[in-house]
C-alpha cells in the first residue's frame, strides 16, 4: 500500500474528472438551467471569449495590481508598525487598541469609505488590501518577537551585539519566517480587498467583471472569473510555496 | 576554576552578573578585562537556527567589526580544529547535540577570550560526546592560556577541570563558604586526571561539605 499514497493525486484528478463529465452530461441532457447552473463546456467557452477578444487583460492587470500593491504595503507597514510595537513600550500601548478594534471588525466596511475618500480608482482597491493584509502581519509580527527565544538574544549580547545586530540577525529573521508562514493567508487577504474593492465601485477588475455578470445574469461569465481567479491565486500560492520553502530552509 | 554549590544558591545569576546579562542589587562586576574579551557558554546552545555553522561562529566576529570574508574565513578554521571541518554549510538542525556545543564553542573561541564562563555547558550532553567535547577543550584552554570560571554540580567534573573550586552555602544569601586548590598537575586528561591519588580525597571532603551546605542537620551526624 505504500505506493497508494503517493499516487494520490492521481485518484484525485481522476475523480475531478468524473464529477465535471457527470456535471457536463447534465448540462446536456437538459437537467440543468444554464442560466443558473451553465455545463463545463459553456464555462469553458466564457473563458475562451475573455481571452480571445483579449478585454480581459486590463481587469486581470487591475485586479493583480491592487492585490499585490495591497499586498506588499501591508507586509511593508505591518512589520515596521510590529517590530516598533513589540520594542517600544509606547507605540504598543497606542496602536494595540486600535489594531485589535480593527482585527475585531470586518475590515471591509470600510470599502465605500475608501471610494469617498481615494476615489473609483486603483487607489481606494489598494488601500482596502492594504488594510486587511497590514492588520494580520502587524499580529503575527508583535506577538512573534515577543515569543523570540530569550537564549537566541542572550546569546547575541554576549557575543558583542547591540540593538540593532540583535533586529538584524535575531528578530528580522523570526518575523521572516512567521511572515512567510502566513503568506498564504495574507495573499488571499490581498485578493480579498481588491475584489470587494472592486464590487463597490470600479471601472475595471476581476471584481468589478464580476458585479457586472451578476448585472446581467451571466452565469457562464460567473463562472468563468470565479475559474479565473482560483487559477489566479493558486499560481501565488505556488510561487508563495517555492519561496517558503527556499527562505525556511533551514527548518 | 569552578563554582560549586546546591541548586539556588545563585551560581548562575553571579555568571550572568559577571557577563552583564544581569546587574547586581549592589555592588560591582570586576574582571580587569574587556566585554569583548570575556565569552560564555550556556547549558542550551543558542545557536541561530537560520545561519548555518559557519556563519554562526562569524557572527560574534563580524559584531566585533571583522569584515565577512575574514569573519568566515577564519569561522572555518575554528570549525576544523573542533572536527568540524566540512560542517560549516549545515544548518543548527541537521547536526547532533555534540557538534552544536561545539559550534558554540567556536563561536566564543573565535572571538579570542581571556576568560570562558561556563553555565553547566555539557549537561545535556551524553557521557561519551561529553568526554570527548571535554577533552578538546581542556586542550584548547590550556594551549591559549585562557581562564575558566565553570558553575557546575558535578563535583567530579569540577575537580577534574579545574585548579580551584569554590563552594557556594545554599541560598537565600549564599555566600562562598569554602576554597579547595586541586593538586592534579597541568596539562590534563579530564578522564585520567579522576585516578590522581588527589581525587578521591578531595572529592569526599568538597562531598561532605557540600552535603552539610544543602542540610545543616548532617553536620550533627
Amino acid at each position: 500500500m505504500l505506493g497508494a499514497a503517493r499516487y494520490s493525486w492521481v485518484r484525485q484528478v481522476v475523480a475531478l474528472l468524473v464529477l465535471l463529465a457527470l456535471w457536463e452530461t447534465a448540462g446536456r441532457a437538459g437537467m440543468l438551467n444554464p442560466l443558473y447552473l451553465p455545463s463545463p463546456s459553456q464555462i469553458g467557452a466564457a473563458i475562451f471569449d475573455l481571452f480571445s477578444d483579449g478585454r480581459i487583460w486590463p481587469h486581470l492587470e487591475a485586479t493583480f495590481t491592487a492585490a499585490l500593491g495591497g499586498l506588499a504595503l501591508g507586509i511593508a507597514v505591518g512589520v515596521v508598525l510590529g517590530v516598533a510595537a513589540a520594542l517600544v513600550r509606547l507605540v504598543a500601548e497606542l496602536l494595540e487598541p486600535v489594531m485589535t478594534l480593527l482585527n475585531a471588525v470586518p475590515r471591509v466596511i470600510l470599502a465605500p469609505l475608501f471610494v469617498i475618500w481615494l476615489g473609483i480608482g486603483l487607489a481606494s482597491k489598494i488601500a482596502l488590501s492594504f488594510i486587511l493584509v497590514a492588520v494580520l502581519i502587524f499580529f503575527t509580527v508583535f506577538t512573534g518577537i515577543r515569543q523570540v527565544d530569550r537564549r537566541m538574544v542572550e546569546r547575541v549580547i554576549t557575543l558583542g551585539g547591540d540593538r540593532w545586530a540583535l533586529v538584524r540577525h535575531v528578530y528580522l529573521p523570526s518575523v521572516t519566517a512567521w511572515i512567510l508562514s502566513n503568506l498564504k493567508i495574507a495573499v488571499g487577504f490581498a485578493f480579498t480587498g481588491a475584489l470587494v474593492g472592486e464590487f463597490v465601485a470600479a471601472t475595471h477588475g476581476l471584481g468589478y467583471l464580476l458585479s457586472f455578470a451578476q448585472s446581467t445574469y451571466n452565469a457562464a461569465l460567473m463562472f468563468a472569473l470565479i475559474v479565473l481567479i482560483l487559477v489566479v491565486v493558486l499560481l501565488i500560492f505556488g510561487i508563495a510555496g517555492r519561496l517558503e520553502k527556499y527562505l525556511l530552509r533551514w527548518q | 576554576m569552578s563554582l560549586v554549590g546546591p541548586s539556588g544558591s545563585g551560581k548562575s545569576s553571579l555568571l550572568r552578573a559577571v557577563i552583564g546579562l544581569q546587574q547586581p542589587l549592589c555592588g560591582a562586576v570586576e574582571t580587569g578585562l574587556p566585554r569583548s574579551q570575556v565569552g560564555i557558554l550556556f547549558q542550551d546552545d543558542a545557536l541561530l537556527p537560520w545561519k548555518t555553522a559557519r556563519d554562526n561562529v562569524a557572527l560574534g566576529l563580524i559584531l566585533n567589526g571583522t569584515d565577512g570574508r575574514t569573519a568566515r574565513a577564519e569561522a572555518e578554521a575554528w570549525l576544523a580544529r573542533l572536527d568540524l571541518a566540512g560542517f560549516g554549510d549545515r544548518f543548527p538542525r541537521h547536526l547532533s547535540g555534540g557538534q552544536r556545543k561545539r559550534v558554540a564553542l567556536a563561536q566564543v573561541l573565535a572571538l579570542k577570550p581571556k576568560l570562558i564562563l561556563m553555565d553547566e555547558p555539557f549537561a545535556s550532553l551524553d557521557a561519551i560526546v561529553r568526554a570527548r567535547v571535554v577533552k578538546d577543550l581542556v586542550a584548547l584552554v590550556e594551549r591559549e592560556r585562557i581562564s575558566v570560571l565553570l558553575v557546575t554540580h558535578d563535583l567530579e567534573e569540577a575537580l577534574s577541570l579545574s585548579d580551584e573550586i569554590y563552594l557556594l552555602s545554599q541560598g537565600p544569601r549564599a555566600h562562598i563558604t569554602q576554597h579547595y586548590v586541586v593538586p592534579i598537575p597541568r596539562p590534563r586528561d579530564p578522564v585520567r586526571s579522576r585516578m590522581h591519588p588527589a581525587f578521591a580525597p578531595l572529592y569526599e571532603k568538597i562531598w561532605a561539605d557540600l552535603s552539610r551546605a544543602v542540610d545543616p542537620r548532617a553536620e550533627a551526624a
